[in-house]
């Protein structure tokens, strides 16, 4: 595998770079700490178990969001992409609300659920479900109609058509929707956690060791942060190559 | 003799071109009748108006004992309605799934329809595993599954190599002569049509009529050899004529 060999250039870089920048001292040394603080930091903080409650407070949140997201937004985004008149009488709230940020209506939310883990799950699986109803309706929608034509001249049902063809055709563009869902729901998590009213996650730690001038706890957890960012994009990613195999052939 | 399919003053148009303005023509039952015409003459218009794609817009058209569990129609693009999701034992149940057939009458009709193709896949590919040929001679398989009374079969042998074209045209004829189902075949080869074909109807460029439906005596099967002898080449020289006044060459 050619592609593997060169995955690791551009870290190495990045942490060439950030290395010589520091040595140099172009950056203060209180806002830039070099490398090897920041990642022997990184490791204490694992090893400590300090860090590992608040990956499982984000990674627990972010999994409850996105199952709810997808629990709801599937079988909507394949209800609405099933008529072209359904969706097109839906598309504006779909597409003004996927514009707006879902961060900028976090306040709402907070008003409505309260200073709980409510307020943030609920406003990220609202920007999830958006993103999911989005993709899986297109994918729907612009399935290839020699198929849907070749399975009608065969005398299937309008449910058979459904289940036998167009649910599949739609399953590329869903997990592409999918696939961003989750790394959506990383980042409002972790911003909504930097909100008063938690006392565990990511996004919590972030800002606490930037209060507290930590900066090297900073760069850890942000660091931390993007590898798990990183990875969950990444299982999705594997398990679409297994599970549509015929993609793109 | 009885007719299979009727048509009576059929008119359609695209836009503001005029495809048939009053055409008429009767389709013998039980017989592989070729059109064979000039590009655009309306080919693939008339099997797409008949199978009811598209619509009609004035005439009359009957199918005898129409059904479409009784029917199949092979595309052109025959590669873009097979179902890449599936493997190819499931393409090809695909239509008596459709029907709700049991397991066990899918797995005896593909054993069936295999000793009759003398063809071997692995059944447990995917279609985009296989190459273009082998593609065709399964959208092939999976149109005669359902054993159809009425066939329309749209330029079917375009893709392959001569070889495999030779074959695949006996492999028709072996099905043809045991279930005698009434056979509509567009194509663009004068030599295939003369093959396979008791009925060459050749049309006219736009709008388009019937010049003539040559009669081809030769009696099934119809192997390589009769491509050979007199007789065929007497055919072809009648069709040939009547072809070259048509398009003007």
């Amino acid at each position: 595998m050619m592609s593997k060999k060169y995955i690791i250039i551009s870290p190495i870089l990045l942490i060439l770079l950030w290395a010589i920048v520091s040595q140099l001292q172009l950056v203060d040394k209180f806002f830039l700490p070099d490398p090897l603080t920041t990642l022997t930091q990184l490791i204490e903080l694992i090893k400590s178990g300090i860090i590992i409650d608040d990956v499982f407070s984000t990674l627990g949140r972010v999994a409850i969001s996105f199952a709810i997201a997808v629990v709801i937004g599937l079988p909507l985004g394949l209800w609405l992409g099933s008529s072209e008149k359904i969706y097109r009488s839906f598309e504006f709230v779909i597409d003004f609300f996927r514009s707006t940020p879902a961060t900028a209506l976090f306040p709402l939310f907070l008003l409505v659920f309260g200073i709980t883990d409510k307020s943030k799950i609920a406003v990220t699986a609202f920007a999830a479900i958006l993103i999911i109803i989005f993709n899986t309706a297109h994918g729907v929608m612009n399935a290839r109609k020699s198929r849907v034509l070749a399975a009608k001249i065969m005398g299937a049902t309008k449910t058979q058509i459904f289940r036998w063809i167009l649910f599949w055709e739609s399953l590329p563009q869903t997990f592409i929707g999918l696939r961003s869902a989750i790394s959506l729901s990383l980042v409002v998590i972790v911003v909504t956690e930097m909100f008063i009213g938690t006392p565990s996650g990511l996004g919590r730690r972030i800002i606490d060791s930037q209060i507290t001038y930590e900066i090297p706890t900073m760069y850890a957890v942000i660091i931390l942060t993007g590898i798990i960012g990183y990875l969950l994009n990444l299982i999705f990613i594997l398990v679409e190559k297994r599970f549509l195999h015929w993609n793109g052939k | 003799m009885s007719i299979a399919i009727s048509v009576k003053n059929l008119k359609k148009s695209f836009k503001n071109t005029e495809v048939f303005e009053d055409f008429s023509i009767d389709f013998e039952q039980g017989k592989i009748t070729a059109i064979f015409g000039p590009n655009g003459s309306g080919k693939s218009t008339l099997l797409n108006t008949l199978s009811g794609i598209l619509h009609k817009e004035g005439g009359e058209f009957t199918i005898k004992d129409f059904n479409h569990f009784q029917f199949s129609y092979i595309f052109q693009n025959y590669r873009e309605s097979l179902l890449p999701w599936r493997t190819n034992f499931d393409n090809l149940a695909l239509p008596l799934q459709i029907q709700n057939k049991s397991k066990e009458h899918i797995e005896n009709k593909v054993k069936e329809l295999q000793k009759l193709f003398d063809f071997n896949f692995d059944w447990k590919q995917y279609p985009y595993e296989l190459s273009g040929g082998q593609q065709q001679i399964l959208a092939f398989m999976r149109a005669l599954v359902t054993e159809p009374k009425v066939l329309f079969i749209d330029e079917p042998f375009s893709a392959l190599d001569y070889e495999n074209n030779l074959r695949l045209r006996e492999h028709l004829q072996r099905y043809y002569m045991l279930f005698k189902p009434t056979i509509l075949l567009i194509t663009h080869n004068i030599e295939e049509a003369i093959h396979l074909a008791e009925k060459i109807a050749v049309f006219s460029q736009k709008p388009t009529r019937v010049i003539e439906v040559v009669d081809n005596p030769l009696p099934y099967p119809r192997t390589v050899q009769s491509l050979k002898s007199e007789k065929f080449h007497q055919v072809k020289d009648r069709v040939f004529s009547i072809f070259q006044k048509a398009a003007n060459l």
